[in-house]
């Protein structure tokens, strides 16, 4: 059963049972210089207001463990921005607070996103003591020129030298960003890049392609004619080349953008995997955390900007750091906008972010959580994308083939509004 | 009002010359409009007018004015459009008045549609008030507009009045030649009611609303009436003038203009040129009503979902009360289903049905190649009228073709002479003779092929000329052609509605460039798509759309689902005017590609 109960925001919410899993998201909304192609919610140039910001995070979040009472919570995730420029000080209070607040597991996946160009080892030693278990690393290229057309603050030499300082620092769940498709970059180019993080043997990769965001520096250059706009097609070439390399190297493709080191051989496994990427050990370093968003499940995000997804309803905060501590400083609500997501729509989102699995949506789990069937609720979309080969159904579930990983808005459209008539 | 208060006119010229403009003017100085209400161009009321700053429909306003003489009249405007393509609406307008204000543009002088215009004016018997508009220009030609403008009507050059309708000089001479220029309306107030219908409108509460000018006696609220062409009787629901919303005033005097809500909900009752007149003691003769208009261009429109056809049929309906050059029937197309055959008065009709039909009545709309009307003599010697390609017979069975030629006059300064020369000639022009305006303005003659008139002849001849040079055209008779049909292949697959009929001199040609431009608009898809013109089954060229090779979000996680989600629900929406075919997507710039070829 769910309730309904005014909290101190003065904002209605259903509760959530206690006990069900909650992943946590911390947003850090700093960096130390823009990059050219980024449109996140961050800032730069306003690290002065960390301390002040960390405590009203911590604020924030007391009040979450009041409003539910110490929901348990098994993945942590701080990222941003860059969440590394925060102080150890200031990282232990929020940890703290943290604690203080839910149930955080002692096996606990507790990830902090991190810049190279801002890891000194003490600080991986700090982490390391504050129970951060994983650390994801924007290393994004291997090439001098292109990280600095990115407008990247670090050097690849100082990406290598972070890997080894946090395998030093005891860390054994390290995952590497890399970015493919940049204006004027070459297929050999990305091999390289893919080739030098392979030889950093991470136990996790991400490979985004470079979207260039309206209004940023990147989209102004490629409109007045300095850069060229990305190749797609050359773009679909890297991730095939990235495909077959990582497979070769032993990792498991298990999101369209994201591969885990294995130590089995799933070379010619492929993208053919297991109903539930966790129950078999296909690899211990599936992000645990980013697989609750791609299961829809439930996540509360703190900080500005953060979303959460809780009880039928999506909510964000206000993006600016400023703002968000301006509210909470005054008892207001940091929400900006709150959304509520009626169960069509929620099976929809079910669909799209499930299909980024490897595990694709199962049929059962899909039952379970709707109670209806896939079959019942989709069959037109489900037929008419098997039949252009961009989705594999067996009737238990629902996976991308090789192409639908490629195609992929094309398949998430069909089960999103305005549904087929 | 005593009829001899009344004066009926419309304002009619060449496209932009500022019609629309000067009835601003007019409105504010009667105080029709109040300033809150006023904007530019405010009889212009259509989304799509306001958008493209040009007038589509004809639009009535009744006004009161104070004359110079003391007298208040009740003076009834009816704004034309001025783009050749709806010179009906200035027609059927025209019956409804006693006068015509002439504008011409000061810097443009006489353009085609000024004179096709001032001759279907007299043609209907009208007093002309020649206005010479937009004197503030710095390149305005004033006097020797003004000079031109009096040779034409053989007037006095006294009578041509110089105004700014932007600047409102001069507007109210406007208004005092109306009052003495024009002469009151005729009609008998104590004979049986007679009312011509000039336009109308579906409204969902009303019914059909008849736009009317009461030729003689009055209409009053309560009685019944008849339509005298249909032989329908009706109550009317409402009476009234436009002002320019609908003003309900209950009665209708003699000679007015004005509107009755007939309660209709059957829109072919009501029909534009019918008489109205009381069901007990009617009128005995109908007005004369109007000549029915001869359609230019035919191309199919089709619901992109096949479950909107009926729909389609009733917005088609609906629409034509308020487009009476509007023609249609039912067509079937193995590629597109089920649609209708429409015939427009030109390919800017065209676009306009298309767009008012989707936005007026919520629909998804493809339209297929424009086409002209062939007449095909068969080996049997029957002689069939082809307004579509996919209906030609196979060659075999074909004994010639016929296709319509039409005169036409191109309006132009003389610097002009040798870009348009070239431009016709290319289009199987035979040239004519030339007269001369003036000094330095020409009208050059010349028998062209319809079909290569209809291919955005009209801006082609704009840019050869800086805008200076305007055309018209009227129908001169069909000839036989060396005429062939080209056929579109889409992934191998023949698709009926994009089919062509060309001259065999230009087949390779046409072909060859209708592939490539095809290839340009038809959307990448998950397959490559090759595309084939061929005849009679031989391939002439090709060109293939390579195939989709990516197109998922790399990025989706927490923070992103909302603004994800939205991107790709706004991208589905985004796909308007999209026609499947099998494993196809095609657009509809794929069917009008043929408009788009590079000469
Ligand atoms: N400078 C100047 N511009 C004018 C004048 N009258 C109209 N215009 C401009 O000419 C353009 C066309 O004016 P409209 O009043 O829409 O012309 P129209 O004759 O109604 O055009 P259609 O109905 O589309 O045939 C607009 O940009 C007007 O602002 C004038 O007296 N002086
Ligand atoms: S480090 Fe990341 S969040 Fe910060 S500006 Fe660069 S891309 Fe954006
Ligand atoms: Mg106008």
């Amino acid at each position: 059963m769910q309730l309904t109960q005014h909290d101190r925001f003065g904002s209605a919410r259903p509760l959530v049972a206690p006990n069900h899993p909650t992943a946590v998201y911390v947003h850090v909304p700093f960096c130390r210089a823009r990059c050219a192609y980024c449109d996140f919610a961050t800032t730069a140039g306003l690290e002065h207001l960390i301390p002040a910001y960390v405590a009203a995070v911590c604020r924030e979040i007391e009040a979450a463990g009041a409003r539910w009472g110490r929901l348990r919570v098994p993945t942590l995730y701080i990222g941003g921005g860059t969440p590394s420029l925060v102080p150890p000080a200031d990282l232990e209070q929020l940890l703290d607070a943290l604690r203080a607040a839910f149930r955080l597991a002692d096996d606990a996946e507790v990830t902090l996103e991190a810049n190279p160009g801002t890891l000194a080892p003490p600080y991986l030693a700090h982490l390391r003591d504050l129970g951060v278990n994983r650390l994801s690393l924007g290393v994004q290229s291997a090439h001098a020129g292109e990280l600095q057309m990115l407008g990247r603050i670090h050097t690849w030499a100082q990406a290598v030298e972070a890997v080894s300082a946090a395998c030093a620092a005891g860390f054994d769940n390290l995952s590497l960003d890399l970015i493919y498709g940049l204006p004027r970059q070459a297929l050999q180019r990305w091999e390289e890049t893919l080739r030098a993080a392979l030889a950093l043997a991470p136990q996790h990769l991400s490979l985004y392609a470079l979207t260039v965001e309206t209004g940023t520096p990147l989209a102004g250059r490629i409109a007045r004619g300095t850069l060229p706009p990305p190749d797609d097609d050359l773009a679909a070439d890297m991730v095939e080349l990235a495909e077959a390399l990582l497979a070769e190297a032993g990792y498991f493709h298990y999101e369209i953008s994201n591969w885990a080191r294995s130590d089995q051989r799933l070379a010619d496994r492929g993208w053919q995997i297991p109903p539930d990427i966790l129950s078999e050990t296909v690899s211990p370093f599936v992000c645990r955390h980013n697989l609750v968003y791609w299961r829809n499940a439930p996540y509360l995000g703190f900080g500005a900007g953060a979303a959460s997804w809780f009880g039928g309803e999506r909510w964000v905060n206000v993006d600016h750091p400023q703002t968000y501590i301006d509210r909470i400083a005054t008892g207001a609500s940091p929400v900006a906008e709150t959304e509520h997501i009626p169960r069509p729509l929620e099976m929809g989102e079910t669909m799209m972010m499930g299909l980024r699995l490897a595990e694709g949506v199962s049929d059962a789990r899909f039952r379970a959580r709707f109670g209806a069937s896939l079959e019942a609720v989709c069959a037109k979309a489900l037929g008419q994308l098997s039949r252009r080969g961009l989705l594999s159904w067996d009737g238990r579930a629902a996976r991308l083939t090789a192409q639908g990983r490629l195609l992929g808005n094309q398949v998430f459209a069909h089960f999103l509004p305005p549904l087929d008539r | 009002m005593d009829k001899e208060n009344i004066r009926n006119f419309c304002i009619i010229a060449h496209i932009d010359h500022g019609k629309s403009t000067l009835a601003d003017r007019l409105l504010e100085l009667t105080g029709t409009i109040s300033e809150r209400d006023m904007t530019t161009q405010v009889l212009d009321s259509m989304d799509l007018e306001r958008e493209r700053g040009v007038t589509i429909k004809a639009s009535a306003v009744r006004m009161e004015y104070q004359a110079a003489d003391g007298q208040t009249y009740v003076l009834n405007l009816i704004d034309t459009p001025g783009h050749v393509d709806f010179s009906y609406e200035v027609s059927r307008a025209l019956a409804a008045c006693e006068g015509a204000v002439l504008v011409v543009d000061a810097s443009q002088g006489i353009e085609a549609q000024t004179l096709a215009n001032l001759y279907l004016a007299l043609e209907a018997d009208l007093d002309i008030v020649p206005v010479v508009n937009k004197i503030d220009m710095p390149l305005a030609r004033a006097d020797e507009v003004s000079m031109e403008l009096a040779d034409l009507l053989g007037g006095g050059l006294d009578d041509v009045l110089l105004v700014s309708a932007k600047a409102g000089t001069n507007a109210q001479a406007v208004l005092e030649a109306v009052v003495q220029r024009v002469p009151p309306p005729a009609g008998d107030a104590s004979a049986p009611l007679r009312a011509l219908i000039f336009d109308s409108h579906y409204d969902s509460y009303k019914g059909v609303v008849a736009y009317v000018r009461v030729v003689d006696g009055e209409v009053l609220k309560g009685r019944a009436l008849h339509l005298m062409a249909t032989d329908v009787r009706t109550e009317p629901v409402e009476i009234g003038t436009f002002s320019p919303a609908m003003h309900p005033t209950g009665r209708l005097g003699v000679g007015e203009v004005g509107y009755i809500a007939t309660g209709l909900k059957s829109v072919q009752e009501c029909r534009v040129g019918d008489t109205l007149t009381y069901a007990t003691g009617p009128a005995v003769d109908l007005l004369p009503g109007y000549r029915p208009v001869k359609p230019m261009v035919f191309a199919g429109i089709y619901p992109t979902e096949a479950e909107d056809y009926n729909a389609l049929r009733d917005a088609l309906e609906k629409l034509r009360l308020n487009d009476a050059s509007l023609v249609f029937e039912p067509e079937t197309s193995q590629a597109l289903q089920f649609g209708f055959r429409c015939g427009f008065l030109g390919l800017f009709h065209m676009e306009i049905v298309q767009e008012r039909l989707e936005r007026e009545y919520d629909l998804d709309l493809i339209a297929t190649a424009p086409s002209v009307a062939y007449q095909v003599v068969t080996t049997q010697g029957d002689l069939l009228e082809v307004s579509s390609p996919a209906d030609l017979p196979d060659p075999e069975g074909i004994a010639e073709i016929l296709e319509p030629w039409m005169e036409v006059q191109v309006f132009t300064p003389s610097d002009y002479i040798g870009p348009i020369m070239e431009l016709m000639t290319r289009r199987r022009a035979e040239v004519g003779a030339t007269e001369y305006l003036d000094p330095q303005r020409i009208i050059l003659h010349y028998r062209m092929p319809l079909a290569e008139m209809i291919i955005d002849l009209h801006d082609r001849l704009k840019s050869a000329t800086r805008g200076y040079a305007s055309l018209d055209y009227t129908f001169e008779g069909y000839r036989p052609g060396k005429l062939l049909k080209l056929d579109i292949l889409v992934n191998k697959d023949p698709v009926d509605a994009l089919a062509l009929i060309v001259h065999r001199d230009k087949v390779y040609e046409k072909g060859a460039a209708l592939v490539e431009k095809m290839r340009e608009v038809i959307p990448r898809q998950q397959f490559a798509v090759p595309i084939q013109a061929a005849i009679g089954g031989r391939i002439i060229a090709r060109a293939t759309v390579k195939a989709l090779r990516k197109d998922v979000l790399s990025k989706c996680y927490g923070g992103d689902v909302t603004r994800k989600r939205k991107l790709l629900e706004r991208q589905k929406a985004g796909k308007r005017r999209m026609k499947q075919f099998g494993e196809v997507v095609i657009p509809q710039d794929a069917f009008l590609a043929v408009l788009k070829l590079e000469e």
